[in-house]
């Protein structure tokens, strides 16, 4: 395995690691000078306005004046803030009179309230604290009526809604306008066929209430009356804009669930292709709808493209909107699981459009979706699951692997033990950074911040990021997304259970993995049993196809694969690695192996079947595989028989079929397996156009054929244009046909795995058995009808 | 006008989705497969490294049928034609490099056999007097993001990964 520990590459590593991480070393000087603030703090403004004062700041060197000194004020950057009136922003620097005094331009109030400190640092002040003016931007006259929270919201019939209605009174920003006593009233408004309700105090559907000393006016318990169906409570003042509260009477009892969605591809906005990755979670409920929480948020997220897109309040996330189903809204899928998720990024606009993001969605069960982005804006993969805990893991060992960009947008992958106890983070990884390989390294002691209520929370102090957010899907499973403004990455930790392995903890196994969106492009899966595995190390021999689309290398179709590997039993528990000999794979000769908890599906976590196996992370030492990485998941039932029934698939797929080289389109999709054939229909997502078809996004494709069972070797398939009768999967998309040559590989009836095989294009993707009971927000147009929504 | 153009966007589909040339769809896996057969040498060797001077015959943006991925440069150099590959990004985005047919270049790289043909796999090209990276030492193709990264801070071990 070659693991190479040498105090040299150590000491290479932490440059590099520092380098990834954003940190750097700064020279400094011997303070010479002090900076104070002489006038101009303590004022206040109106929001838009501009304050009556400069800020004043006085420059002294070894306690005299410094006449000819570069002052430089800074205001925030967001949030409460101002510009000034010479540069125009919130930084501006002025130079010092003889009397050491640096003078700003008009200091204007931005248009957010609240309090902020402007700092004022003079040149060669090395280490002295600057100068500081606290500044307060008041708001402006109140101008509306804002639905603060309450809305939307969903009670059975004749039942009270669970949340009070809230208004606030706002100026012409949106900033709340304090002060208490402002009669609103609240007045229901029936819907065509009388769905309403009544306020506790009134027993009407009117009530008045008065604002606090922070501008919210708060409402009585209101109740659903006997009619289903959606309608408005309007919160008005006169002079003042009112608001709407959107409430929902249903027939039946709206559950709400909060669901975790991860995923990465390629952006086509933001001057793209770009890496980019997308992590979030939103509360659902049954009808679809985005439910807020008490704070009028319906759930987070972050984007990240390394490239000047990042969420821009990191290390805080992006929030969601709460808002209603409709087509153009929240989750609607057709009785096959199929549809999309429409959430609008409150905080920025710059992601999907304008920052409305429209994931394609297709559901396996209940609690796993497979997702796209569908919007045009961008292309990836990834999927959704429900949430089932919120609390961070209460400790233990977690395998996890990252894969994205580095600090030099160049591919890099990650993996490793990590061990997770009050909030302190400590393991092993190895990493695969644009070619040059490392393992066994120590993972410095990081942070780990309590999860808010959407089960988010952040990692800090390590080298695998700057900062990590992280989501809990369960106690067991979290998505982690690197949210640096130099880097990107994405990726999972999954519980190891009782922490007990060895090297039989591996037997008959699938491999699937692949490089990401910004590596050589590079799938590869297969399947082996494994040998002598009381010995260390254990073998393992099996067959396999490669595809290194970037590399122009290619294994044969049922490449024999062997070699070795080795489990750790002790020490770090569950970490390995695994030797290919043969020179049949292409070129993946090393994988970095990391256990994980042999209940744990890790393609479905939510899943008690189908679990165990392992992460892993290309470490081959050549390093032509950056970015890889996949999974090992135990094949249980190789029986062509399993093969059958409903299944959600989707893929990944980068090619060189246009001018645009390597760029990416994704695919989700439903059908069924049976007796032999083939038969999805779905929804792809082609926003760099590399399939020559007219349109960005695209439904109603067609995937058709019957895949060949490999009798040699029991769990694979082959769609190859080169069998005997040729077979490869014939597609239908947005009005062309063409066809794909791939190969199938059968953990057991609930999952598989597909390869393309192609000299242009290449794609790796699940096949997961689907169960479609209980699947929230299912609006094909006979449910749709049948609900109780207008 | 979908209806219309569906045949014209079939051509193109079927086209490009069919990618194995038509002498290897006649023949049996086993036969056809352009396999690249591996001693477990690095993928790109940095100690083969040569440099090659040639007359740019061709500049193609993405490949012909048999090549491999990404844009290719066609070489007339003393030894006869050179298939010069550079990577997935080659020629795209700010600090790709620029050619023409008929401009002499000096390209540094590894010969290489894949897909079944001898190709140059390029590291960097030299043209008009400028050096232009294409890959890295592991012959990973740097792309317009990674060039504009690097030129953007002071050289430091590490800038390279």
């Amino acid at each position: 395995m070659n693991r190479k520990t040498c105090a040299g590459l150590l000491a290479f590593i932490s440059l590099v690691f520092a380098f990834l991480t954003g940190c750097s070393s700064s020279s400094s000087s011997t303070p010479k000078v002090a900076i104070t603030a002489t006038s101009g703090g303590g004022q206040t403004a109106q929001v838009g306005a501009p304050f009556t004062n400069p800020l004043v700041a006085t420059v002294n060197s070894n306690g005299s004046p410094a006449s000819g000194v570069s002052v430089t004020f800074t205001a925030p950057g967001s949030g409460a803030s101002g510009v000034f009136t010479t540069s125009g922003t919130a930084t501006e620097t002025d130079t010092t009179n003889s009397s050491g005094v640096a003078t700003s331009s008009a200091f204007t109030a931005n248009t957010t309230a609240g309090g902020y400190t402007v700092t004022a640092t003079a040149a060669g002040m090395g280490g002295t604290s600057p100068a500081a003016f606290t500044l307060t931007n008041n708001p402006g006259a109140a101008a509306a009526i804002q639905a603060t929270s309450g809305t939307p919201q969903n009670t059975v019939v004749s039942t009270p809604f669970t949340n009070p209605l809230v208004a606030t009174v706002v100026d012409s920003y949106n900033n709340p306008v304090p002060g208490a006593g402002v009669p609103i009233t609240f007045t229901a408004v029936p819907n065509q066929t009388g769905a309403s309700g009544l306020f506790t105090s009134t027993a009407t559907g009117t009530e008045i209430d008065l604002t606090d000393a922070t501008g919210k006016a708060t409402s009585s318990t209101f109740t659903a009356n006997a009619t289903a169906g959606e309608y408005n409570v309007v919160a008005s003042f006169p002079g003042l804009t009112s608001a709407n509260f959107v409430l929902t009477n249903t027939t039946v009892v709206v559950s709400a669930n909060t669901y975790v969605f991860y995923l990465s591809g390629q952006e086509a906005t933001n001057g793209g292709p770009n890496y980019y990755a997308l992590a979030g979670s939103v509360t659902i409920d049954s009808l679809g709808d985005i439910v807020s929480n008490n704070n009028g948020v319906g759930g987070e997220l972050d984007y990240n493209d390394g490239h000047g897109n990042t969420s821009p309040n990191e290390p805080a996330a992006d929030t969601i909107a709460p808002g209603t189903a409709s087509p153009t809204y929240g989750l609607t899928v057709n009785a096959n699981g199929q549809g999309t998720l429409i959430l609008t990024d409150s905080t920025d606009t710059n992601v999907g459009v304008g920052g409305t993001i429209t994931l394609g969605v297709q559901f396996v069960n209940a609690s796993h979706a497979l997702i796209t982005q569908f919007d045009g804006s961008a292309t990836s993969s990834g999927s959704l699951d429900l949430q089932t805990a919120t609390s961070l893991i209460g400790g233990g060992n977690f395998a996890f692997t990252l894969s994205g960009v580095d600090t030099g947008y160049n591919p890099i992958a990650i993996g490793g033990v990590v061990s997770i106890g009050s909030g302190v983070v400590t393991g092993t990884f190895d990493v695969n950074d644009d070619g040059t390989v490392f393992t066994g390294q120590t993972l410095t002691t990081g942070a780990a911040s309590d999860p808010d209520s959407f089960g988010r929370g952040t990692v800090t102090g390590t080298q695998l990021a700057g900062t990590l957010a992280y989501y809990v899907v369960g106690s067991e499973a979290v998505r982690l997304i690197s949210v640096d403004t130099n880097d990107a990455a994405i990726g999972s930790a999954f519980g190891q259970g009782s922490g007990a392995f060895t090297n039989a903890s591996i037997g008959a196994s699938v491999l699937a993995a692949a490089g990401n969106p910004w590596s050589t492009y590079n799938a590869e899966v297969g399947q082996f049993t494994t040998t002598n595995t009381g010995s260390d190390p254990a073998s393992f021999s099996g067959v396999g196809e490669d595809n290194e689309l970037g590399n122009g290398v290619a294994s044969d179709p049922a490449a024999a694969i062997s070699g070795t590997y080795t489990v750790q039993d002790s020490g770090v528990k569950g970490y390995g690695s695994l030797s290919i000999n043969s020179a049949n794979f292409g070129n993946v000769t090393t994988l970095g192996v990391y256990m994980t908890d042999p209940a744990l599906n890790l393609n479905d976590p939510n899943n008690t079947s189908g679990g165990g196996g392992a992460l892993v992370v290309d470490l081959s030492e050549d390093g032509s595989l950056p970015g890889t990485t996949g999974v090992l998941v135990p094949q249980t039932d190789t029986a062509t028989g399993v093969f059958a029934g409903n299944y959600a698939v989707a893929w990944q797929n980068s090619n060189d079929f246009t001018t645009c080289q390597e760029c990416e389109f994704d695919m989700v999709a439903q059908g069924s397996v049976t007796a032999g054939a083939l038969s999805f229909t779905g929804q792809v997502s082609d926003p760099f156009f590399t399939l020559g078809t007219p349109d960005a996004t695209s439904s109603g494709n067609t995937f058709t054929g019957n895949p060949l069972a490999d009798s040699t070797n029991p769990g694979r398939y082959s769609m190859l244009s080169t069998n005997t009768i040729p077979n490869p999967l014939a597609a239908a998309i947005d009005g062309a046909s063409g066809t794909f040559d791939l190969v199938l590989y059968q953990a057991s009836g609930g999952q598989l795995f597909w390869l393309e095989y192609d000299g242009n294009s290449v794609f790796l993707g699940p096949l997961q058995q689907q169960n479609l009971t209980g699947i929230p927000a299912t609006k094909d147009p006979a449910a749709k009808s049948a609900q109780p929504k207008q | 006008m979908k209806r219309l153009c569906a045949s014209l966007y079939a051509l193109v589909l079927l086209s490009v989705l069919s990618s194995l040339p038509p002498t290897q769809a006649q023949s049996s896996p086993a036969e056809t497969r352009a396999i690249e057969t591996r001693t477990m040498e690095p993928y790109y060797d940095i100690a083969k490294e040569v440099t090659l001077t040639g007359t740019v015959s061709t500049v193609l943006t993405r490949p012909s049928a048999g090549m491999i991925a990404g844009s290719h440069l066609v070489l007339a150099t003393a030894s006869g034609e050179v298939d010069a590959s550079l990577g997935r990004w080659g020629l795209q985005g700010k600090g790709g490099l620029s050619v023409a047919a008929g401009e002499q270049v000096e390209v540094t790289g590894v010969h290489k056999t894949l897909k079944g043909r001898q190709v140059f796999v390029v590291r960097t090209v030299k043209a008009d007097g400028q050096v232009y990276t294409m890959r890295n030492q592991h012959g990973i193709p740097v792309s317009p993001q990674a060039r504009e990264r690097a030129s953007a801070k002071p050289a430091q071990k590490g800038d390279s990964l």
